[in-house]
């Protein structure tokens, strides 16, 4: 009985202690740590200031990076290692932006709602370009906060479009007919007229995607039924295969190039107009660039009377299900996808704002001109298939498309199997 | 009479039958290969009965039985094309990798003053982690930088497109495979030469034998186990192939490269699919074990 009363009066002090001492801790020498995760391409070298910036402004947070792989599959398979396996170790990760409803259904992202401090979420959302907004929520729960825009562009040689006085494209005809004019005068058998994707990467299913819509195709339509196995998914095909074997203006080996390859070889100056995403912008104007000063951005172009389309893209900041220390993650990721943290990855990675007033910013216009015509693009782009199934999905499109840009496949057969294959999953 | 019932008898290890203590101590290692054996594969089993899907960690898992044996064996095409790619990696690399494996082991056995030269070439390719080797093999097969490229530029041939036409593509991993493969041959053999009599060949000669009869006669028949213990390791890890393909290619141009490892690798870490992964899994698991049955046989045959 003693003992038992022992008990009871040294748990009931615990109990009241415990609580003071906690609080009183973070206030002495608490200090927490979060980690954030990025990936190599996302520019770990331009997040540090902004994450600096957070742990003077919350002098009681440490906020280390961690960088993993360069692609977007590859920091998926990272993440899913560690989040299946319920891993604490990561706090913040920053996801693309076709992962939301993936990450929903597994219970990866913690939904941030309850973490916004009294301001309603549509307040909170109503602050960025609508797409990005609609992005982040997924059954009614907020899972994400969108961290940078994204889009395809088409980069050119101002330089040598001058030469041959001609104009940046607006169909694609023009641009297959510039890049043959290029060809031929410049006689240089390092040039590329025309480079894209063609890899079995993520990035290669807007390859794709972007003239399959501009052709006027729609891969899910009503009741999650898949059409692809029609003129669209043919003529886009037949479109890039005309580049490479009948026109010769992309390169042969295009089934082997990668986003960043893509990047380099316009960077060394080995290719006249590429199609990329806007990251390329601030490396094309960095010292190492042999094309410095030399290159211009422009919406994609479309088919001749069609209308454009181009892939969205983009990153998001959400906070693991299984981090130890939410409230403070949530509260970076705020920071992070706020005025500042766009600002900042706009000016120094040529990062697209998620936040529409940013696009008139002086500081942000001086740094990236062309961003002035980037705004109708990014609010009109459009999304690739959204599925917690995603994974699968993309893995059916990039093989197939790899398969008929590297001539194993013809694309009758590519689209048969796509259709198929892919209404399995999306049924 | 009660007096006489026996003492109740104490007795110590040593008291024990011969068989029962070997039982005995058999029991850790029994213990840890369930352990590490039985459970998982038990496990994997289980798993490959199940519609389980860890991309929805909330959904309950649904027994369907053999469905997904069932749909890979009749209805999903990339199964198939990724057995066909398996076995033809191991038709190609398995003797490709005992014929130069060969090669190297008899030159490292030659009577050189500096045999070390030729022992150090042998161990570094094996010694290099697969994947590093398959990134180093695709930048030498690059179309724009790549080192033999620009060898064939210098002799005036034009560039090829080693990544990106299919047999090309899968005939540069199976060179891969087999320069990393053959120095683990070349070493289980150049173990096996060693033991082989030299009076045997002094013999021969002194019979008027030609070094290629002696070759045929001698040097082959005595290295037999060890080729054949060469063949069992090298088979089975041909079957898991993955590493070199998923650095060189990552399975493209269109699937062309992709290997049974590979599939059941995007099925289970990209997809989350692990049920149907797991049926993948024991479905290649049962080619290894009718490959090894095999070649145990081959060796059983040989005893007889």
């Amino acid at each position: 009985m003693m003992l038992r009363r022992t008990f009871v009066h040294a748990a009931t002090a615990a109990a009241v202690v415990a609580p003071l001492a906690l609080a009183a801790l973070p206030a002495a020498a608490q200090q927490t740590t979060l980690r954030v995760f990025i990936g190599g391409q996302q520019r770990p070298d331009v997040m540090r200031p902004l994450m600096d910036l957070f742990q003077q402004q919350n002098p009681g947070v440490r906020v280390e990076i961690e960088v993993g792989g360069a692609t977007s599959e590859a920091q998926q398979q990272y993440l899913t290692t560690v989040l299946t396996s319920r891993d604490p170790a990561i706090d913040v990760m920053l996801i693309d932006v076709i992962r939301p409803a993936q990450f929903a259904a597994a219970g990866w992202a913690e939904p941030l709602d309850p973490f916004l401090g009294g301001t309603p979420r549509a307040t909170l959302l109503r602050r960025y370009l609508p797409g990005y907004a609609d992005a982040v929520v997924v059954d009614n729960k907020l899972v994400s906060l969108p961290a940078f825009a994204d889009a395809m562009f088409l980069y050119y040689r101002t330089d040598l479009l001058a030469k041959y006085n001609l104009q940046p494209p607006k169909t694609w005809e023009e641009t297959v007919a510039h890049a043959k004019r290029i060809l031929a005068g410049e006689n240089n058998p390092n040039l590329q007229g025309l480079n894209f994707q063609g890899a079995p990467i993520e990035g290669t299913n807007c390859t794709f995607l972007i003239p399959f819509w501009q052709l006027g195709g729609n891969l899910v339509g009503a009741n999650n039924r898949v059409t692809v196995n029609n003129d669209a998914g043919r003529g886009a095909f037949q479109f890039w295969l005309d580049a490479m074997r009948v026109h010769r203006v992309s390169p042969p080996n295009s089934a082997e190039v990668r986003t960043d390859d893509t990047r380099l070889q316009f960077q060394n100056g080995n290719v006249a107009m590429a199609v990329l995403w806007s990251y390329g912008w601030n490396l094309f104007q960095s010292e190492q660039s042999q094309v410095r000063g030399r290159v211009g951005v422009v919406p994609l172009p479309t088919f001749q009377g069609r209308q454009s389309a181009t892939c969205i893209g983009g990153w998001q900041w959400a906070v693991s299900s299984f981090s130890r220390n939410k409230p403070q993650a949530a509260a970076l990721v705020q920071f992070l996808a706020g005025g500042v943290g766009s600002k900042h990855l706009a000016i120094n990675a040529s990062n697209l704002p998620v936040l529409p007033e940013l696009y008139r910013d002086p500081d942000v216009l001086r740094a990236n001109p062309w961003f002035e015509q980037a705004l109708p693009v990014v609010i009109t782009a459009r999304s690739r298939p959204v599925t917690p199934r995603y994974p699968e999905v993309s893995e059916i499109i990039r093989t197939n498309v790899n398969g008929v840009i590297a001539g194993t496949k013809t694309p009758q057969a590519a689209l048969t199997e796509m259709e198929s294959r892919l209404q399995r999953v999306m049924r | 009479m009660a007096n006489t019932a026996p003492k109740p008898v104490r007795r110590s290890l040593g008291d024990l039958s011969e068989g029962t203590l070997g039982t005995l101590m058999l029991l850790p290692t029994a213990f840890l290969l369930c352990l590490i054996v039985v459970y998982p594969v038990g496990r994997l089993v289980y798993i490959s009965l199940f519609d389980w899907r860890m991309n929805l960690p909330n959904a309950v898992p649904q027994f369907i039985g053999f469905e997904h044996y069932i749909y890979a064996l009749t209805d999903d095409p990339k199964f198939w094309e990724a057995v066909y790619n398996t076995v033809l990696i191991t038709v190609i690399t398995v003797p490709g990798a005992l014929v130069v494996g060969l090669g190297l082991a008899l030159l490292a056995n030659l009577p050189f003053k500096h045999r070390w030269p030729t022992r150090l070439a042998l161990l570094l390719p094996w010694a290099l982690p697969l994947v590093f080797a398959g990134l180093i093999f695709r930048w030498f097969f690059n179309y724009d930088y790549g080192l033999v490229n620009d060898i064939l530029a210098r002799f005036g041939i034009g560039k090829v497109l080693w990544g990106t036409e299919p047999n090309l593509a899968f005939a540069t991993i199976c060179l891969v495979i087999i320069w990393k493969s053959s120095s683990f041959m070349a070493m289980i053999l150049l173990a096996g030469l060693q033991t082989i009599p030299r009076n045997l060949y002094e013999a021969a000669r002194v019979d008027g034998a030609t070094p290629w009869q002696c070759f045929w006669k001698i040097t082959l028949p005595m290295l037999m186990p060890s080729i054949v213990v060469a063949l069992v390791f090298r088979t089975i890890t041909a079957i898991q192939t993955f590493d070199i393909p998923y650095a060189m290619t990552g399975g493209g141009p269109g699937g062309t490269t992709e290997t049974l490892a590979m599939y059941i690798h995007k099925t289970t870490i990209d997809f989350l699919d692990f049920g149907y992964g797991s049926a993948l899994a024991m479905l290649m698991f049962l080619v290894s074990l009718v490959a090894t049955v095999v070649y145990l046989r081959i060796i059983q045959g040989d005893k007889e």
